[in-house]
């Protein structure tokens, strides 16, 4: 049924990322399990899907004696995200 | 969890995550301005009283009082610190923000460093000032607070319509109507002593108030 849709972007947890992603320049982790109500274990493992598919990129740096881990989008996924939106709006469109 | 969505709820989530992303305010930015604002209100009140109240002759060390604005800077980084800690986001917005606020610093710093040089080096070696003419030696610095104004309330006002937040950008109208007041009055005989006091008004206006309500804003979450 949704053969148009990128597997990768249909899901709830990853596609709530990406959304966060694509309105801004970098986020942290954080931030991004905050804003999705998702638990850290699930969300690193959708993060690093979408990391693994070259949609966002990843950078784990310290902030003090903080690991601080933060994302930013990636051009590949600026364009899987309007492909995305795109066939989704195919299919609300009245045919 | 791959909770498989409709196209609607796809929708729906794309438009409320882009929305909770896009509402999130830089904490810390308002006690940034107070830092500034409170700074250049009392050096400028305090230049002001003094150039109205030494004798002519000594009037213009008056200026050596700005040095004091030195002392903003280590601060400045602390809180610019503090501020970089706390922060879980960084929006397109606020990119392009900070490079205006650096290309402020460094316009800033350009004036300075070619008034200073002008004084320091260029003036002894090509004028001669007389006794009683002590004016010519300082009269160079009648032009960096009009471009200091002219340029913070650049900054100021975009900053204001980026963040769509109302006192900046009024802040930046009430710098640009002070350099335009600083101006005209330039040939006036206490010009000095009015761009000091107009500096004054203009950093009540353009960070103090604005920095009050910032860290109001910050507070309330409104």
């Amino acid at each position: 049924m949704f053969k148009d849709l990128d597997p990768l972007l249909h899901s709830q947890l990853r596609l709530a990322v990406m959304s966060i992603l694509i309105s801004i320049e970098e986020a942290d982790f954080v931030f991004i399990r905050e804003k999705t109500g998702s638990t850290a274990g699930n969300l690193s493992v959708q993060i690093d899907k979408l990391s693994e598919a070259g949609y966002i990129s990843v950078v784990k740096s310290f902030r003090g004696k903080m690991p601080r881990t933060s994302c930013r989008i990636m051009p590949a996924g600026i364009s899987a995200f309007e492909k995305y939106v795109d066939a989704l709006g195919g299919y609300l469109r009245p045919k | 969890m791959e909770n498989l969505l409709s196209e609607k709820e796809s929708l729906d989530l794309i438009g409320q995550m882009i929305s909770t992303a896009k509402n999130n305010l830089q904490k810390g930015i308002g006690k940034i301005f107070l830092l500034w604002g409170y700074l250049v209100a009392i050096i400028s009140l305090l230049t002001f009283i003094l150039l109205i109240t030494l004798p002519p002759e000594t009037k213009y060390y008056a200026y050596y009082l700005w040095f004091l604005i030195f002392a903003a800077y280590p601060v400045h980084f602390i809180l610019v610190k503090n501020k970089e800690k706390e922060k879980m986001v960084t929006t397109y917005i606020e990119k392009v923000m900070n490079w205006v606020w650096i290309a402020f610093s460094i316009s800033i710093l350009v004036v300075v460093a070619g008034l200073l040089l002008a004084m320091v080096l260029v003036m002894p070696a090509f004028t001669d000032v007389r006794p009683g003419h002590e004016f010519d030696r300082w009269f160079q610095w009648l032009f960096i607070t009009p471009l200091m104004l002219c340029l913070y309330g650049f900054a100021l006002f975009v900053s204001g319509k980026a963040y769509a937040f109302k006192p900046l950008s009024t802040g930046g109208v009430i710098c640009w109507i002070a350099t335009f007041i600083i101006l005209i009055s330039i040939h006036h005989i206490h010009v000095l002593a009015i761009q000091q006091i107009v500096l004054t008004i203009s950093a009540v206006a353009g960070f103090v108030i604005p920095g009050h309500l910032l860290n109001y804003k910050e507070n309330h979450h409104v």
